[in-house]
């Protein structure tokens, strides 16, 4: 396949002049490009481009099932809907923006601190860097288990919640406190405080690989003639180890506003979820799901919008 | 221009004991709670009934006990069809899938951070905008293109998406932006052509990526329960047959609810085991930034 692309881009300049040749190249370039692009292309459109144009649709439709799938287009009624029959869908929309206002910024510092931690020399640094990483591949077995996902660790959840009510990984702890005859009282602002840092420890795993991965390309060079120059390692830190992360503070921001908002116990996930499959209204969830969507792609342009003029590009 | 840097000298930490202590403090403390869950789900897997159930709960177990093991492994034996099948399925469509994704992700990859041609930028903002779709949202839709595929009750319906996952291609463009092109162009001044490129200097330099991506694909694949798409018990997945066994029975299966959960982790957790010291190795040695 390669090969064929080859000949036929070489036998274009034959005709002409020398200068056409520049063009050939970009042409061949155009090809390369659009053969390498093409399998991931050909899976993204099947199994999204076209599921999602169909949910668009379904958005403004009302779904029904006699006899296989009816679409009954009913315009923008299914988002009047949203809006202003439904009793919660903005307020859960409003809270889930709220916390993410917060929630994001936490990450972003909390996974930049540990990376830069855990790029220090110490003695068990590999063991200790596992560890941070766990959270990662048990995402969605064990970690998010434990909170909701997994159905199996939602059983044994259910299975502790049912004799002890406990909700969340704080509450366990707390219990345990409690059982070895310790009093709580100012530890319960601990508590609190911790149940957010836990929060967003757990999930900033894949925002601490990414800038760890970062911190390590940085040539240790860099370093070694900001030191000889006589560059203190704070003057070390906001000069070279920080423009070089820039980058990846971007992708950090917006993996950790959209795992944000598709995380599965987000409210107003649920709540799509919950009028899809319990009241079977795939118009009206469709319809959320949208409106869910436009708001996410406002907030992730006109952030990394404003991130990426910062954004210092090394070449 | 390029010189590879094997300064494997390390610098010197210029830290104070304080400054260690301080370290060792900060990870000491986070690192608890990332350790907390694996520590209660593996303590868990061990404890007797009447420990599971003990109000408050305890981390530690206390008379550990492979009870909850022998019960899974009755329990094994008496499904409908032999439950090597089902190992057989998930470890199949965990394989297919995530080789695959990593071979299309990273070919994919490589030409938007790498070559410029027309529809390149659209082509990215289109993947990363719908990276931010809700993904349960799309089951539906979903599952019409997959009966106009004919491919309901296939691997097909699980393997094929997972290919062409967005955040694959993200995390993989991100990365690859970072090889310097100098070091293609020389590769071209020397006459490599487009595919000894990509697979001898593009891949090998962009495999931390590679196996982040895996520990991706590979968690989500091997948890996936498929019961969407799959209807034929001979090719149900190993997740969907645990459950299966777990909410089979009365509350006495909590035992081997916990024994399970640990058995389907420890797939994940042992690859994690194994890529994570080649990524760390990885990282460090090639200095491709210069």
């Amino acid at each position: 396949m390669k090969q064929g692309t080859k000949q036929t881009t070489r036998q274009q300049p034959k005709k002409p002049v020398k200068h056409k040749k520049p063009k050939s190249m970009a042409f061949k370039n155009g090809v390369t490009g659009y053969l390498y692009i093409l399998p991931f292309a050909i899976g993204f459109l099947a199994f999204l481009l076209v599921p999602l144009m169909q949910s668009l649709r379904m958005a403004f439709c009302s779904v029904g099932f006699d006899g296989g799938m009816t679409f009954k287009f009913v315009g923008v009624d299914n988002f009047k809907w949203a809006f202003t029959v439904d009793p919660n869908f903005v307020q859960n929309m409003i809270g889930e923006l709220l916390q993410m206002a917060y929630t994001v910024p936490s990450i972003i510092i909390f996974s930049f601190f540990i990376a830069v931690v855990l790029n220090q020399d110490f003695k068990g640094r590999g063991l200790i860097r596992a560890i941070f990483f766990l959270p990662v591949i048990l995402s969605s077995g064990v970690l998010v288990g434990i909170e909701t996902n997994n159905q199996l660790m939602a059983d044994l959840k259910d299975v502790i919640a049912e004799s002890s009510n406990l909700t969340s990984i704080t509450d366990v702890v707390k219990s345990m406190f409690l059982a070895e005859g310790e009093s709580l009282g100012p530890i319960n602002y601990v508590f609190d405080a911790v149940d957010r840092v836990y929060d967003i420890a757990i999930s900033s795993g894949i925002q601490i690989i990414i800038f760890l991965s970062g911190l390590q390309t940085i040539s240790p060079s860099m370093f070694e003639a900001a030191k000889i120059e006589g560059a203190t390692a704070w003057e070390t830190f906001w000069k070279i180890t920080f423009p070089m992360i820039s980058s990846l503070i971007l992708v950090n921001v917006i993996y950790s506003i959209i795992d944000f908002f598709v995380r599965s116990d987000n409210e107003v996930m649920d709540q799509i979820k919950q009028v899809m499959v319990i009241d079977i209204k795939y118009g009206r969830s469709s319809a959320m799901a949208w409106t869910y969507f436009a708001v996410i792609a406002v907030i992730i342009s006109v952030v990394s919008l404003i991130i990426s003029k910062k954004v210092y590009y090394y070449d | 221009m390029i010189k590879t840097i094997n300064l494997k000298k390390r610098r010197k930490p210029n830290r104070s004991r304080a400054g260690d202590v301080f370290v060792y403090i900060v990870l000491a403390a986070f690192g608890w709670f990332f350790l907390f869950p694996l520590l209660f789900s593996i303590n868990s897997a061990f404890k007797p009934l009447d420990e599971i159930f003990l109000f408050p709960p305890k981390l530690w177990v206390n008379k550990p006990t492979m009870d909850n093991f022998a019960d899974l492994f009755v329990l094994m034996g008496k499904t409908w069809v032999p439950f090597s099948r089902y190992i057989f399925n998930t470890v199949f469509i965990t394989v297919v899938g995530t080789l695959g994704h990593l071979l299309i992700a990273s070919m994919a990859a490589y030409v938007l951070s790498k070559y410029r041609f027309p529809g390149n930028k659209i082509f990215f903002t289109v993947v990363t905008t719908a990276l931010m779709f809700t993904p349960q949202v799309l089951q539906i839709p979903n599952y019409l293109v997959m009966t106009k595929l004919k491919w309901v009750d296939t691997y097909w319906a699980i393997i094929i998406p997972a290919f062409a996952t967005p955040i694959g291609l993200f995390l993989m463009k991100q990365f690859m932006e970072q090889i310097p092109d100098t070091l293609i162009e020389a590769a071209k001044v020397d006459g490599a052509k487009e595919v000894r490129i990509y697979f001898r200097i593009i891949m090998p330099l962009v495999k931390p990526a590679s196996l982040t991506l895996s520990i991706f694909s590979i968690q989500n694949l091997w948890n996936t329960r498929a019961s969407n798409f799959i209807y034929s018990e001979e090719l149900k997945t190993l997740p969907y047959a645990l459950g299966q066994i777990v909410t089979g029975g009365s509350v006495a299966r909590a035992g081997v609810s916990a024994a399970v959960t640990l058995f389907i982790m420890i797939v994940p957790l042992l690859f994690f085991i194994f890529a994570q010291s080649n990524i760390i190795e990885t990282m460090a040695s090639s200095g491709i930034k210069e």
